[in-house]
């Protein structure tokens, strides 16, 4: 019984992982309409309930970056160099299409909900 | 800052080579800004311990330096064995394994005039790769079961992190039962012969080298025995074993270059018993006491000089500190 319920929570856990994985990449792109460097978007993004640790973040921005979306620069700030991240005229219009996406996906699901 | 540097030296040694400096400048600037965060809510610079639980938060640097490398690669039978973060490192310590055991062993062969055959390759090698991949399931059950944990602590830092009681203890145990069954040797010499006890005994060089092994068993049994008195101790583990492995692997190393066993008087069947002993000399030579203890510990005494340098660094630095207030004075008067 007790490893039933360990490996329900297991499951849980790691579909919830998926289920975030998809959406902090949606969530990153938006919040780098606006210029920001790593530090102060994670405590925003975390601010709007969706922390995510710095070891996923970093590599996620450098992947995004890889594939044309940000655009990143260093920067002097407070005395100290900083990478500003932000989207780039591409990543706008995937997102746009992201969001798009998104939405069809929530319509659907908020129907399927509803007939049943 | 040496705390930081010393993580981030260790999360850049992991790193992809081409972006090593600019990942690590990036990270350098996100903990500080997390530890002068951490500061402005206490209000006062951070201890080192403080300083430590911002990055233990931050991660393993070997797990964080991993997430960057853009093939995960695994070992995977049907289930994770060794997960995508901890694979390149057992592909590395494989690889450097093998290739020290492949290089030694024909240096051994020819210093012992012995031809240079298959055969003894093929059990060093069996055994490095099933030591070495065991260890890193291990590794990852324990990443898996306890992801707060650290594999691989930077040396820099290991002067902060507290030894684990269990490691400890559990390693207290171990070496206790390994000193004891050294002590019983003399008295119950089927503890190393087996069942050819009667027929065969231990050569004469044991008597020149069982003192040794013994001090060597018991300074590893008391390091472990004040480790876990003293966990803050934190310079005992290192620097003791770094002393230990030493002189352990010069002793293993000149130990089997002798014959280990010889032919007891009162075996009946001496042509037998000859047969039994060269079997057993070749079986001891290459197996129990084979070339692979001494290399293990000349490695091992390689990786806990690493892990001591901080130690001598600081210990250095306290003496000429201690001593700059004399040049002062010499420069007044």
């Amino acid at each position: 019984m007790t490893n039933g319920t360990t490996s329900s929570a297991e499951v849980l856990e790691n579909l919830k992982l998926e289920l975030r994985r998809g959406c902090l990449i949606v969530a990153v792109l938006a919040q780098l309409r606006i210029e920001q460097y790593g530090y102060t978007l994670r405590k925003s993004l975390a601010d709007d309930g969706l922390a995510i640790d710095e070891g996923t973040l970093y590599p996620l921005l450098r992947r995004l970056e890889t594939q044309g979306l940000l655009v990143s620069q260093w920067r002097e700030e407070d005395k100290r160099n900083k990478r500003f991240y932000r989207l780039s005229p591409e990543g706008e219009l995937i997102l746009a299409q992201l969001l798009e996406e998104w939405q069809n996906i929530n319509t659907s699901l908020n129907r399927i909900l509803q007939e049943v | 800052m040496e705390i930081l540097d010393g993580y981030l030296s260790a999360v850049k040694r992991c790193l992809p080579r081409k972006q090593r400096t600019d990942i690590v400048a990036e990270l350098r600037e996100d903990l500080l800004s997390q530890l002068e965060a951490r500061q402005e809510e206490l209000g006062r610079p951070l201890t080192d311990a403080e300083q430590y639980g911002v990055l233990m938060q931050h991660g393993d640097p070997m797990i964080v330096a991993r997430r960057y490398w853009p093939n995960r690669r695994s070992l995977s039978v049907g289930w994770e064995l060794i997960g995508p973060e901890l694979f390149p490192a057992y592909l590395f310590v494989l690889g450097l394994n093998l290739a020290i055991t492949v290089g030694v062993i024909p240096l051994s062969l020819l210093i012992y005039h012995a031809p240079i055959t298959v055969q003894p390759f093929i059990l060093p090698v069996v055994a490095q790769i099933v030591c070495v991949t065991a260890v890193f399931i291990l590794l990852n059950l324990v990443r898996l079961k306890f992801p707060q944990q650290w594999i691989y602590p930077p040396a820099q830092l290991a002067s902060v992190i507290p030894l684990q009681r269990w490691y400890t203890v559990s390693g207290l145990v171990a070496c206790s039962v390994l000193t004891l069954w050294w002590l019983a040797i003399p008295y119950f010499q089927f503890l190393v012969l087996g069942p050819s006890a009667g027929e065969l005994k231990l050569a004469p060089v044991w008597h020149r080298y069982y003192v040794p092994v013994l001090l060597l068993f018991l300074a590893g049994t008391g390091q472990r025995a004040v480790s876990v008195v003293r966990p803050d101790w934190t310079w005992l583990l290192p620097t003791s074993r770094f002393l230990i492995s030493g002189v352990g692997a010069v002793v293993m190393f000149f130990f089997r270059t002798h014959p280990l066993v010889v032919v007891d008087a009162s075996a009946r069947n001496l042509e037998h018993a000859e047969k039994l002993a060269r079997s057993t000399n070749a079986w001891m030579g290459w197996g129990l006491f084979g070339p692979w203890l001494w290399i293990y510990l000349a490695v091992g005494a390689l990786f806990y000089a690493w892990y001591s340098r901080p130690y001598l660094r600081r210990l250095l630095n306290a003496r000429q500190d201690r001593v700059r207030p004399a040049h002062q004075l010499n420069g007044v008067l």
